[in-house]
């Protein structure tokens, strides 16, 4: 297919598209973090995604996460289009963290200095000093904060720091079904996940989400169709858990 | 067929910013606004403000110091302000806010003494129960115009500060296209001096002689205050529509396929053009105080739609969010004991207070 027939249609424009910024995406070679430090990223392999949720299960029972919210989430979309003239339906799955990005956009809003990117590349809330006000759950282009009804404060994925200074993986790579989620360290030239990255440079494979907002996450995707790259233009769930209700 | 897309599971992030958020913002906002309206007589003594300039200081000193109270509520534990000057993080325009919202706040104070203290001396002379009170309060009565303009210089400060700070808070935040234009902080400046008009005018009705809209010209006022409101409104859209702003076109973008949205959108221009026929035509005491109170409406509206409903849009997700108002604390309850405690407010400062300045004491 000549390059002229994949931008005739509007779906191969919105592919081609992020070829474009898949460079920016990408990581550079090392030293993304302190020197000699490791710094943590993930590699979501949608492909290998089953949308089971037991990342889902895993993470609250893991992290005490309040009933009705949700650290991460795989986003189960119902896709109906037509190929080759024929109507196709499909499900797309896609799972949700926080992107602990290089540029956190939630890091310069916060008030008291509550929220800070770790050594390690991983964002946190110092649950002693936050004080509740919203601010980064605003400021979060990936709607991947939260006030915990628990603790009032704010609450996110912590990439389960605690078991990841312990020697350990985070609950949802741990118990993913399929293998989807690759955890590693950036810096790690030996590393999965480095490799993975590495070997995908030259092409559009690896995808971040919403990379025009310059946030530079460091949860990395294989399989991510950009219809679901930024804002889901689409029907709304039809099942969205919530405090008040559901 | 087009492809088509339905979300089957996903997460519904609340609203975070509770309709104590939107109080604050509204009363800060009228706070600001009724304190400009009290220059015009306390510190450049133009004799046609003094009754308006009387109203508007006892709707700042009212609006401000309820406000905060809906602020600290939002933090769900108040003490939790503390934090706010142990560490304060300087890049953020919310850590700014909590120095600067203590700054007008003791401007306005020292500002309304030293206003009134010439009146708290007509109290003490009149005799009474509590004359040694508002002799001790008056420390002498004088009328010093030049203390009161530094004060209010102070004050000015102060409410340019929060002004700014309010409208930068909530402009900054990227992630929300509606929230992030530079019209926003604009758009909050202007709607809160048309609802502070608005308030002083409801005040004039019932606290005051009703006689300071007519002789200060409120109503010409708050009808330029709705023309500006319009002109914002007309560019912002127009800045959507064609594309010149990518901002506001995404902003329009993720707005427009909404009824509700739409509705509103109606609603406040509607809003707008009724105020501003109602300041221009409407001649009797009544015109006048629904011109107020539509104002005041306005004010309140924009706000609950810029936050509730700018809340309601998913930065990921599709659709929108639904936003069901709580009975409780964080929702109806927060909005009635808000609106409570400025009542109270007032009627403890329009009971203590020489409000309607020697008139008032001579009868």
């Amino acid at each position: 297919m000549s390059d002229d027939t994949l931008l005739q249609s509007r779906r191969g424009f919105l592919r081609a598209l992020p070829a474009i910024t898949a460079g920016a995406a990408l990581p550079m070679g090392s030293a993304r973090a302190s020197e000699g430090k490791p710094h943590w990223a993930m590699l979501v392999d949608v492909r290998k995604c089953i949308g089971c949720q037991a990342c889902t299960v895993s993470c609250i029972m893991e992290n005490a996460v309040p009933v009705n919210s949700f650290r991460t989430i795989v986003s189960t979309y119902a896709v109906a289009q037509e190929v080759d003239g024929k109507l196709t339906a499909g499900t797309y799955v896609l799972p949700r963290l926080c992107n602990h990005c290089d540029h956190p956009p939630c890091v310069p809003v916060c008030p008291v200095g509550a929220t800070f990117k770790r050594d390690d590349g991983i964002v946190v809330v110092d649950g002693d000093r936050c004080v509740g006000c919203a601010y980064c759950v605003q400021a979060c282009p990936y709607d991947a904060r939260f006030i915990n009804h628990d603790t009032n404060k704010a609450d996110k994925c912590t990439f389960c720091a605690h078991r990841v200074d312990a020697g350990l993986l985070p609950a949802c790579v741990e118990t993913c079904v399929g293998g989807a989620r690759i955890f590693g360290d950036l810096n790690d030239p030996k590393g999965e996940l480095r490799r993975r990255l590495d070997a995908a440079k030259n092409t559009d494979a690896i995808k971040v989400l919403k990379p025009e907002s310059g946030t530079r996450p460091n949860v990395f995707y294989i399989g991510l169709d950009p219809r679901f790259q930024g804002r889901v233009e689409g029907q709304a769930a039809l099942w969205r858990p919530s405090e008040h209700g559901g | 067929m087009s492809p088509s897309i339905v979300e089957v599971v996903n997460v519904a992030r609340e609203v975070a910013w509770l309709p104590w958020a939107v109080q604050y913002f509204f009363l800060i906002g009228l706070s600001v606004g009724c304190f400009l309206l009290t220059v015009p007589w306390f510190a450049l003594r133009r004799p046609a403000w003094e009754r308006a300039s009387r109203m508007a200081l006892l709707g700042a000193l009212t609006c401000g110091l309820t406000a905060p109270v809906a602020l600290l509520s939002d933090l769900h534990q108040p003490g939790r302000f503390l934090n706010f000057y142990l560490h304060p993080n300087l890049g953020s325009w919310m850590a700014w806010g909590a120095f600067f919202i203590p700054l007008y706040l003791s401007g306005l104070m020292l500002y309304t003494w030293l206003a009134l203290r010439p009146d708290l001396k007509r109290l003490a002379d009149a005799g009474g129960r509590w004359a040694s009170a508002y002799r001790a309060l008056a420390y002498g009565g004088h009328d010093s115009l030049g203390a009161i303009r530094m004060a209010a210089m102070l004050a000015l400060s102060g409410a340019a500060l929060v002004a700014l700070y309010t409208g930068m808070e909530v402009m900054v935040v990227r992630a929300r296209p509606l929230w992030d234009t530079p019209f926003l902080p604009v758009q909050f400046f202007v709607t809160a001096v048309a609802g502070a008009i608005g308030l002083v005018l409801v005040l004039d009705r019932f606290v005051g002689d009703g006689r300071a809209a007519a002789e200060a010209g409120l109503p010409r006022l708050l009808a330029a205050t709705q023309v500006l409101v319009l002109v914002l409104g007309a560019a912002w859209l127009l800045l959507g529509i064609t594309g010149l702003s990518p901002r506001h076109a995404q902003a329009l973008a993720q707005v427009a396929p909404s009824t509700a949205w739409r509705i509103t959108a109606v609603w406040a221009a509607g809003s707008a053009l009724a105020t501003l026929w109602l300041s221009l035509a409407a001649r009797g005491a009544a015109g006048r105080l629904a011109a107020g109170l539509i104002a005041l409406h306005s004010a309140w509206m924009m706000r609950w739609t810029v936050f509730i409903g700018g809340q309601e849009i998913p930065k990921t997700g599709a659709g929108y969010y639904d936003y069901h108002l709580p009975l409780g604390h964080d929702g109806l309850l927060g909005i009635v004991g808000t609106a409570g405690l400025w009542i109270a407010v007032l009627i403890l400062l329009v009971s203590v207070l020489p409000w309607s300045g020697p008139r008032h004491i001579q009868a």
